[in-house]
């Protein structure tokens, strides 16, 4: 009897169709509408700055180190005493990542001291050219408000305010994952105690060391 | 055979060399102790109580350091108890009190003792809530060097380094208790010129220089093993790249050539690699000036006139800063395409070089450790050959008497048993007192008489007669049981008059007189002009006047460095052709007609000769600058243009052709050289005899008077080009002083810091110093102030009017 089967096959592939005509949709109409992601979604990075609109990263390349898919370049520099970009005595001069190697593991948000790089929920990063897809420091830091910077402008496909939102993973891992830990910065940037007289040395062109 | 011992460590049995701290010797059977201020080279304190172990003895069980502790036979030692450890967590929790989270802003970060001893011994926790010590930082020591006090461990190990390996007692420790630091002395900085070693041993990031500060983190460096091409010792250094550039410059442990110290010059001249002043592509002379070329163009240019004239009226002058290939290729080239032996690597600047390349009997560095007396004869070897000095320091740190003649006060004097001080021009008349044991010569006589001795002999300043050296070495020569070192100390120049770059030389240490030589060569390489050629000095004068017609310069800067600048500015403007392979536009090659930007150390790989004969590997870090190309490459495209095959485009070929080619090169392999089969290179000639053996003799030397007679001497950090691009050190040149005898001074007269004229042209501010013997004026070569004096011994001072 197989030229029956054969015959209602199609038929078959028909009622497959059939069951599925009334069930509710799984398919979004992706762009104009969005899925609310995890809290722990890996998107696109940010460099943040502090409240006084200091950068945070200091340049220390660990980051870069830790990166497995060796995407980041980071070279830190002296900051200038008098106009000085973070704080502490080190800055990352050059910061880049390479969005076409990444593979969005935030190794690198686990991996850096001073909570400078977080991710965010921001996917869409088409891009025509793959120069376009290395994203610098002037992409990735946060505007002094904290307003995360985009290439594109804001535009229906574009959600700055989803860039807002941490990333949960980091905030789980921070400072050897403890908990108690959550939202704290564990490196200080203050190298100095405020309590404690600075001592000087012994040279004269040493600052505040006259003692020569 | 040294003596064993047995000793038990944590169970197991061990038949160890007697003698040896206990840290040495368990870590020799794999039990690694953890140290922060043991270090191989240096002698034990027991500072830092990092090393502490369980030793069992009469009262039982006690923590010593084993650092400072030798073994004995029978020994029991504990290094896992949990007595042990809880004293390696305490001293850690203790080292950590005043120690910053500086970890990711620190330029040990990733490669520090402390941080990889505390991740493996330490406690897991800090318990420590107090506040830390407050320190301005960094404050610069030197100015090449950064301190960091806070992140200090107080090893001692900057100290001893800088007292006991250099000589230079500029650090040390401050205050007590928890207030003590790590200080310079009030407005003395640390300027030594070994202070890079600090940076490298120092076990936290306490001390940084300035010039790798923030630049890279180690996970991003490539290594590289090659030697410094700054002196003629080639010290073994780990070249440090990043990103294609190189950062920073380490020494290796050698322990037959530096021991894994280095000059700063060794540690910071790398920069000038990467100088924004290097020529990048080939430039030719146009109508008004330097045009950029393409290579095809310039190289048809160099062939079409090289090939215009005839052998004779070409010359070449220079090599001394490439690798043994590269000279081996010029040799070959100009010999067998060009048809002449005009070929110098040395500017008039150095010895006979049958004497250089092949005295015998040669000593090798790690004589000195052996030596009962060591005669030294030349430059100021701390200003020249700098790692030679903490060589010859650490020979009379172990007992060997040190015996010192120059024309003026060196670096060496203060170790020195005998010194004997010379009027410049006069060293004959001394020698000869010297060698017969004259009155108030006694001591250093009898010094000699006790063997065995090595002699270090070298030319003491260019004012000098080169023959000087030659009548030195044969007094050495005359000792029993003597052995010899020449002091040139330009870079590869060794290697390049073992190459053939000497108008008397051929390859593999050949007199140009060995006609049987001759014959084989000419055979491997199709032809070979006879004869000796000229020197740089007869070429020079040969251009001046006509009889030369041009000039090839690999690398040479006759115009400062050769003893009559002048001399060599005529030769080169009155040239009718002259082409340069040069990194950079000198003041020589601004005379060029073409110049062909050369790679240089760092970019090029190669093997490379020492002054005691030993090949070792140099190897390349980074991509050559912009076009450059090294020397082989470009000369065999050149030949080929020229109708000749080099076969010199690969620098494999050229060492399997050397081996093949140049006797007292017979035999080497790469396996002899590549740092993995031992690091340290090998001396040639590895088999046999070479066959031109040089055996100085005493020989006469006129004694040069005047008024005042000129010592010329090399400073380390000169106004040379390299120097000059190396943005760290570049500071440092030396500047224009003359040094006088007070009683000289008082008769011309002048006092200290009035201003005196030479030769009418070179006016510099006097400094008094009465190690200068009288009738002598001490005059530093090649710095700022000093470019374009000509090195005769006899020279016109006088005090200039309205002096300050
Ligand atoms: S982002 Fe963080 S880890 Fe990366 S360089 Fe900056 S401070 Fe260091
Ligand atoms: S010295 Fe070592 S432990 Fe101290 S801050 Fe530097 S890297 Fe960290
Ligand atoms: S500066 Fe470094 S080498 Fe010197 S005592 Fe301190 S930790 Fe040791
Ligand atoms: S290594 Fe032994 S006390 Fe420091």
């Amino acid at each position: 009897m197989t030229w029956i089967s054969d015959l209602l096959g199609p038929f078959k592939g028909f009622a497959v169709t059939m069951r599925q005509v009334g069930k509710p949709r799984v398919t979004r109409k992706y762009p104009q509408e969005k899925r609310v992601k995890p809290p722990r979604f890996h998107g696109r990075h940010v460099l943040n700055r502090y409240e006084d609109g200091m950068e945070k990263c200091i340049g220390c390349e660990l980051c870069a180190g830790v990166c497995p898919a060796n995407c980041i370049y980071v070279r830190g520099a002296d900051n200038p005493p008098d106009n000085p970009v973070s704080p502490g005595e080190r800055y990352g001069f050059v910061y880049e990542i390479n969005m076409l190697r990444c593979i969005y593991c935030a190794m690198c948000v686990e991996a850096c001291p001073t909570e400078a790089i977080t991710m965010t929920h921001l996917f869409e990063m088409s891009v025509t050219s793959k120069e376009d897809a290395i994203y610098t420091k002037d992409e990735l830091l946060v505007d002094p408000d904290g307003t995360p910077n985009h290439p594109q402008a804001e535009s229906p496909l574009i959600d700055v305010k989803e860039l807002r939102l941490g990333d949960g993973w980091m905030r789980a891992t921070s400072s050897a994952g403890r908990a108690e830990y959550e939202g704290v910065v564990a490196w200080t940037p203050q190298a100095r105690n405020p309590d404690l007289p600075v001592e000087a040395g012994q040279s004269a062109e040493s600052t505040g060391g006259d003692d020569g | 055979m040294p003596d064993t011992v047995s000793i038990n460590i944590n169970g197991v049995a061990h038949d160890v060399e007697a003698g040896q701290r206990l840290i040495v010797a368990a870590e020799s059977v794999g039990e690694v102790i953890p140290r922060f201020c043991h270090h191989d080279k240096l002698e034990p304190v027991g500072k830092c109580r990092m090393c502490l172990v369980e030793v069992e003895g009469p009262r039982g069980k006690v923590l010593m350091p084993s650092c400072t502790l030798l073994v004995s036979d029978g020994m029991v030692v504990d290094t896992e108890s949990a007595v042990v450890k809880k004293a390696q967590e305490g001293v850690l929790e203790f080292l950590l009190i005043n120690h910053p989270l500086d970890c990711p802003i620190c330029d040990k970060g990733g490669e520090c003792p402390l941080q990889d001893q505390t991740m493996q011994w330490g406690p897991g926790e800090s318990r420590f809530v107090e506040a830390k010590r407050n320190f301005e930082k960094p404050i610069p020591v030197s100015d090449v060097v950064l301190l960091d006090r806070e992140r200090c461990v107080l090893c001692d190990r900057c100290v001893r380094a800088a007292d006991d390996i250099a000589g230079d007692p500029l650090l040390t420790f401050i205050d007590r208790g928890n207030h003590v630091q790590i200080q310079t002395f009030p407005n003395e900085p640390f300027s030594s010129y070994f202070s890079g070693n600090t940076v490298q041993l120092c076990p936290v990031g306490a001390l940084t220089s300035v010039d790798y500060r923030f630049k890279a983190r180690p996970w991003d460096l490539g290594h590289t093993r090659s030697v410094s091409f700054v002196d003629t010792v080639h010290s073994s250094v780990d070249a440090q790249t990043s990103r294609g550039k190189l950062v920073r410059v380490y020494g290796i442990e050698n322990d037959r050539v530096n021991e894994g110290w280095l000059s700063d010059k060794d540690r910071f001249i790398f920069s000038a690699v990467h100088s924004p002043d290097r020529v990048t592509a080939p430039l030719v002379r146009g109508d008004d000036g330097f045009e950029e070329a393409s290579w095809s163009d310039a190289m048809a240019l160099v062939a079409s006139r090289l090939g215009g004239y005839l052998g004779g009226e070409v010359g070449a002058i220079g090599g001394a800063n490439n690798t043994n290939e590269e000279a081996y290729t010029l040799a070959k080239f100009m010999r067998s395409v060009v048809g002449s032996s005009n070929l110098d690597a040395q500017l008039g600047d150095g010895l006979n070089p049958h004497l250089a390349a092949t005295v015998t009997p040669r000593a090798t560095i790690d004589d000195l450790d052996r030596a009962a007396t060591i005669f030294v004869w030349g430059p100021d070897l701390k200003e020249t050959l700098p790692v030679l000095y903490l060589r010859v320091r650490k020979a009379v740190r172990n007992g060997a008497t040190l015996v010192v003649a120059s024309p003026a006060g060196t670096g060496l004097d203060a170790i020195a048993a005998h010194v004997v001080r010379y009027r410049a021009g006069s060293g004959s008349d001394v020698l000869r007192k010297f060698a017969s044991g004259d009155k108030g010569y006694e001591g250093a006589r009898e010094a000699l008489d006790a063997g065995p001795v090595v002699g270090l002999v070298g030319r003491s300043s260019l004012a000098e007669d080169p023959m000087m050296a030659e009548a030195a070495a044969g007094v050495v020569r005359s000792l029993p049981d003597s052995k010899l070192l020449t002091l040139l100390t330009r870079a590869n120049i060794y290697g390049a008059l073992d190459m053939g770059l000497a108008p008397n030389l051929l390859p593999g240490r050949v007199s140009t007189a060995d006609d049987e030589h001759a014959e084989m060569l000419e055979d491997a390489w199709g032809h070979l002009p006879r004869g000796t050629g000229r020197s740089t000095t007869q070429m020079l004068e040969d251009l001046a006047s006509g009889a030369m017609r041009a000039m090839v310069l690999v690398g040479a800067d006759p115009v400062r460095d050769c003893p009559d600048p002048g001399l060599a500015q005529r030769a080169l403007e009155a040239a009718e052709f002259v082409v340069a392979f040069d990194a950079f536009v000198t003041d020589s090659s601004i005379h060029a007609d073409v110049i062909l930007p050369a790679a240089v150390w760092g970019e090029v790989s190669g093997t490379a000769t020492n002054l005691e004969g030993r090949v070792q590997e140099v190897n390349a870090s980074v991509r050559p600058a912009g076009q450059a190309r090294s020397l082989n490459a470009a000369l065999d495209d050149i030949a080929h243009l020229m109708g000749v095959d080099l076969r010199a485009a690969k620098v494999a070929d050229v060492t399997r052709e050397i081996a093949a080619v140049a006797p007292a090169y017979a035999g080497i392999t790469p396996d002899h050289l590549t740092f993995e089969s031992d690091g340290d290179g090998v001396i040639v000639p590895l088999e046999g005899e070479q066959p031109l053996k040089f055996i100085p003799v005493e020989v006469s030397v006129p004694v040069v008077t005047s008024r005042l007679t000129l010592h010329f001497p090399d400073a380390l950090y000169d106004d040379g080009v390299w120097n000059r691009n190396a943005p760290t050190i570049a500071g440092l040149a030396r500047q224009a002083e003359a040094r006088l005898h007070p009683r000289d001074a008082s008769m011309l007269p002048v006092h200290e810091g009035d201003i005196v004229s030479i030769e009418e042209r070179f006016v510099m501010p006097v400094t008094l110093d009465d190690t200068v013997p009288v009738g002598s004026i001490v005059v530093p070569r090649n710095v700022v102030g000093t470019k374009g004096l000509t090195a005769s011994t006899s020279v016109k001072v006088e005090a200039v009017e309205g002096g300050a």
